[in-house]
């Protein structure tokens, strides 16, 4: 193991290491501007530069590249080191002036002005190669490397034209230092989900997420998108993810896996899907970015959000004006009759973070204000009281203006009047609705869905957890709309049946079973077909035999059995005829 | 092809293999019934010609238990022409025939008269000339067959004006006299106690009106939907002549129209009626 | 007619059997009835628990105890509470009315549809449709009840088995 001798201090590097690595291990802060621990080192920049003293001889080297070896001594903040850096960052300073990055570095070495002239001010890239590095060691497209020489020098593609060589993955701009590249996206962002900014391939779904794992997008992520290339191209490519997790928790070959459960109760709380807006053109959802749903505001004022919760435009300025519509896609026999129930009260809310977080007038334009729970319509009086202005008639129309603002007209029923304001950022309550897969898993679990599309519980008053299949239960917005304290208590309530019935230690089956007539059962089978539960098989006796047990009660056998040898207790023929003759008495 | 079935039956009766050959003999009067051979030596009673047209299936019925505790269930030879064996096929999908008991004597059939000598309507419609189903097949097919498979008689009473089917089936069925010889004559009827002759009457009592009737004959045509395999024994046996084959073949008719094709007795295949659907009928249609 | 003997002859209300199933079109009828949607009262119900124990003698029966029309109404194909109970119903119904057609009885005396239990107006708005139906028909006749007239050419002594 060599040691060096590091600003005085003795430092016990590793096999193989650089000064560089071996000084940052040790906790010595050297300047960097090309180097990046996962590509080779370069010397592009020499910011690294430190003094080595070998063999009695002091020389300048950049430490990126120089080996560590046993018995050197380093001075890495000598008076010729920060000299030699002072330099460099001129060069760069005459060079990129306009680049923040370098412009703040310069600053740390005492360089305010370029004191060379400089032939380009908005250059930016100082032909550091961190990027085609990455794009021919991590990416492997090498799709970008340098060209030209001497004061030509420049990055780009081959002959500076759209090559398809590059899969548009974005690492090159991430790993710029100066922000030089930038990338031109034919599609905003990756994920439909997560419009108001964009994301590494890798990524958290929110900061609440349960668990708070991260995920890999495999449509966005280079070593997957690189597995489809049919060129030949190497499948290993990037990787990043896992060379720098410490837990070695990344394997990019888990499959998807199939657990068999045998359980006694199942939850359904697959939640809800929201109404896309761009439905009805009225609104001119996606042809402003300011105009978004209340889902996205959300997202927007979220601390953990992309502008860090301040309430923004697109262009990072803060609205003046924001309009707030209800009842978008909700009450519309267009789009759905029902109430969403929900939007009401956070409708008020936004409009509360807006006045709180900037000083913009905020219109709501509402039909009916729903302030049903518990100090809701305190919130509400509040609210009105902070200058939001309740604009009593729905918010019919929004129209895109040349000069980006947006027009939103309605009717203004207190009034009498119909509006039209200008406004900077429309939030649209936008109604929630069942997920699009909702009659798959009604199949699955032999549930049925109200006429909302919501999943059915067994009765509207009595039973709001409960399905009409034992042991499925509902909870939360599966079952319609609520908000968070409705939610917990419908949650509460599934939980606590579930409970119930797995303590109960034995199960309550269907009184209406249907039981065989030995003496009529010719053992001709078809009732054995028509058991949708296999309830029924032909015994040794070569006579049908119902399992009391599996038997739910549907009575279809009993229908079937052309000697009338199948009885449905509750629902015999016998007592069905006289249920006719009765009805039809006169 | 006669010696050959009486040679047949002689040598199943004598090594065992059957304690009973169920077939056809000449009747006093000149024409032929069916007749139950336990002594080898009565085999030469043994016929086969134009007029064997009953269904002898129906024999079938109850002798697939013992005959009293402790014996063992008994074994038969039974002469079938092509129609009776497919009603073999339907017993044998609802276990009410040990195959193991049965020796099926298949004879290959040109068609059956009738007493004035004219092809029976049904031989016109049949197109199987051997049976499908046989231990022993005697008799060579015809070589070529006068006959359709059609349903032409169901679509043209079907052409027919409401009213004049109804009153077609008022005139026919007020004959009834609900003798039931057709519910006794059929193979595909083998329930112990009939829904239309329980005692406690839960469906009909034993008033002889039309409701009655209706009701009997409505449900056993529905009762042997895609079990039906047309051979005709009820309306052969009717004492009053109603043209139950006109009633029972429409079921027939229905089955293959609108459950893909079915026919009853080919296959091992249960009746479509207690099947899920497949998703491809037209369910949609069911109402006006 | 005797047209002076009009008015004392009461209109003619059809009763109507409607077999429901216990999980969707039974649950239906007591949601319209809660809601007020209008249907009316000659439509009797007889509650089963599935569509699929709907039998052909049950239909029959009562068109013979005096229902002048019949409704098998259950859940739509793939919902049904019991699996594929109404797979058998969707069968049977149409083979049975097919049957009844063939036999000259009207064929809207007997209908089959699919009523879920969230579609209280369907339900309200199918019986209104099939009682108007019925009453346009009128009283069912022969063969399930007895005929008011003689059955022409039906005399015993004419037709003798050779």
């Amino acid at each position: 193991m060599p040691t060096l001798i590091i600003d005085r201090q003795e430092v016990h590097a590793e096999e193989g290491q650089t000064v560089l690595e071996a000084a940052q291990a040790a906790g010595f802060d050297i300047p960097t501007l090309c180097y990046h621990p996962l590509l080779e080192p370069q010397g592009a920049c020499r910011m690294c530069t430190v003094e080595v003293i070998r063999g009695g001889r002091s020389r300048l080297e950049t430490s990126c590249t120089y080996p560590a070896w046993d018995g050197i001594e380093i001075k890495t903040n000598s008076p010729a080191v920060r000299e030699t850096r002072k330099a460099i960052m001129g060069l760069l300073l005459s060079r990129c002036p306009s680049a923040q990055t370098i412009q703040d570095l310069a600053l740390e070495y005492g360089v305010t002005e370029p004191p060379f002239p400089t032939e380009a001010p908005e250059e930016t890239c100082i032909l550091c190669g961190l990027c085609v590095r990455t794009c021919h060691e991590l990416v492997r497209a090498e799709a970008i490397n340098f060209s030209e020489r001497g004061v030509d020098r420049r990055i780009g593609p081959p002959f500076l034209e759209t090559t398809d060589q590059c899969i548009g993955c974005g690492a090159c701009t991430i790993m710029c230092p100066t922000g030089a590249i930038s990338n031109i996206l034919e599609k905003q962002g990756v994920y439909l989900d997560k419009p108001l900014g964009p994301t590494s391939a890798i990524y958290v779904p929110s900061l609440q997420a349960v668990p708070r794992v991260p995920v890999i997008d495999t449509d966005a992520c280079i070593r997957f998108r690189q597995n489809d290339r049919s060129d030949g191209a190497i499948a290993d490519a990037c990787g990043v993810c896992q060379l720098m997790c410490e837990a070695d928790a990344i394997d990019f070959n888990q499959q998807d896996e199939v657990i068999d459960l045998d359980v006694g109760a199942i939850i359904v709380a697959t939640g809800f899907s929201m109404w896309d807006p761009a439905l009805q053109s009225q609104y001119s959802y996606g042809k402003s970015p300011n105009i978004i749903t209340g889902l996205e505001f959300e997202r927007l004022s979220n601390a953990g959000g992309i502008s860090g919760g301040q309430i923004v435009l697109d262009n990072g300025e803060k609205p003046k004006r924001v309009a707030i519509i209800h009842c978008v896609g909700s009450r519309d026999h267009n789009a759905h009759p029902y109430c969403s129930r929900i939007c009401c009260m956070y409708s008020l809310k936004q409009a509360h973070l807006v006045r709180d977080k900037t000083d913009a007038e905020v219109f709501e334009f509402y039909m009916d204000m729903r302030a049903f729970g518990k100090a809701y319509e305190e919130f509400y009086e509040r609210v009105q009281h902070e200058g939001v202005y309740m604009v009593r008639g729905k918010g019919a129309d929004v129209e895109v203006l040349s000069d980006g603002h947006l027009r939103v007209k309605g009717e203004n029923a207190n009034l009498g009047i119909v509006m039209s304001i200008d406004v900077d950022m429309v939030i649209l309550a936008t109604a929630i609705e069942a997920q699009p897969d909702a009659n798959r898993v009604a199949s699955l679990f032999g549930l049925s869905r109200s006429a909302d599309g919501f999943f059915a519980e067994a009765h509207p008053k009595l039973r709001p957890v409960e399905t009409n299949t034992d042991g499925v239960f509902l909870a939360g917005v599966a079952q319609g709309p609520k908000d968070v304290p409705d939610t917990v208590a419908h949650a509460g309530a599934a939980a606590g049946m579930t409970l119930a019935l797995l303590d109960k230690g034995e199960v309550t089956i269907s009184p209406t079973v249907s039981y065989i007539l030995t003496r009529y059962c010719t053992g001709c089978g078809k009732c054995v077909f028509v058991c949708p539960y296999t309830a029924i098989s032909l015994g040794d006796d070569s006579k049908a035999d119902i399992n009391a047990v599996l038997c739910k009660g549907c009575g279809t056998c009993a229908a079937t059995c052309p000697s009338d040898a199948i009885r449905s207790l509750h629902f015999a023929d016998e007592q069905l005829v006289e249920q006719i003759e009765g009805v039809l008495y006169e | 092809m006669i010696e050959e079935l009486r040679t047949k039956a002689r040598e199943l009766l004598t090594d065992g293999t059957v304690d009973c050959v169920i077939g056809y003999e000449i009747a006093p009067r000149g024409d032929v019934r069916p007749v139950f051979i336990y002594d080898p030596a009565e085999v030469d009673r043994l016929v086969f010609n134009s007029r064997c047209d009953h269904n002898l299936v129906t024999y079938l019925n109850r002798r697939n238990k013992p005959p009293k505790r402790g014996a063992p269930v008994p074994t038969t030879g039974i002469v079938v022409k092509p129609c009776d064996a497919k009603s073999i096929q339907v017993l044998l999908n609802e276990h009410q025939v040990d195959r193991d008991k049965v020796t099926i004597i298949g004879v290959a059939c040109a068609g059956m008269v009738d007493a004035t000598g004219a092809p029976e309507t049904r031989c016109t419609h049949c197109l199987q000339r051997t049976p499908l189903l046989y231990d022993v097949l005697l008799g060579d097919p015809p070589e070529s067959v006068d006959a359709a498979d059609s349903f032409d008689d169901i679509e043209e009473f079907d052409a027919l004006p409401p009213e004049e089917r109804r009153a077609f089936w008022l005139r026919e069925l007020n004959r009834c006299i609900r003798c039931y010889a057709c519910r006794q004559a059929c193979p595909g009827c083998f329930c112990d106690v009939c829904e239309s002759e329980r005692d406690d009457s839960l469906w009909i009592g034993i008033a002889d009106d039309i409701p009655e009737k209706a009701f009997f004959h409505i449900t056993r045509a529905f009762h042997l939907a895609g079990r039906c395999v047309e051979c005709n024994a009820c309306e052969l046996v009717c004492p009053m002549g109603i043209p139950l084959s006109l009633l029972n073949r429409k079921i027939v008719e229905e089955i293959e129209h609108s459950m893909g094709g079915f026919r009853a007795g080919i296959s091992d295949e249960p009746t479509p009626l207690v099947t899920k659907l497949t998703g491809e009928e037209e369910i949609n249609e069911v109402h006006k | 007619m005797n047209e002076s003997n009009t008015a004392a002859q009461p209109a003619f209300e059809p009763k109507i059997v409607a077999f429901m199933c216990n999980w969707c079109s039974y649950a239906a009828a007591d949601s319209a009835g809660v809601a007020r949607f209008k249907s009316p009262p000659n439509v009797l119900p007889v509650r089963v628990m599935c569509s699929g124990r709907v039998s052909p003698e049950l239909i029959l029966k009562a068109f013979m105890s005096g229902a002048d029309g019949v409704m098998v109404l259950g859940c739509h194909i793939g919902d049904c509470h019991y699996d594929s109970g109404n797979h058998r119903t969707a069968k049977r119904i149409p083979l049975l009315r097919n049957l009844l057609i063939y036999m000259g009885i009207e064929p809207d005396r007997l209908r089959l549809d699919w009523v879920s239990a969230s579609e209280s107006p369907k339900f309200a708005q199918v019986t209104r449709d099939f009682v108007d139906d019925i009453r346009k028909l009128g009283p069912l006749d022969a063969p399930f009840r007895v005929p008011r007239s003689p059955v022409e050419g039906a005399a015993r002594e004419e037709v003798l088995h050779d």
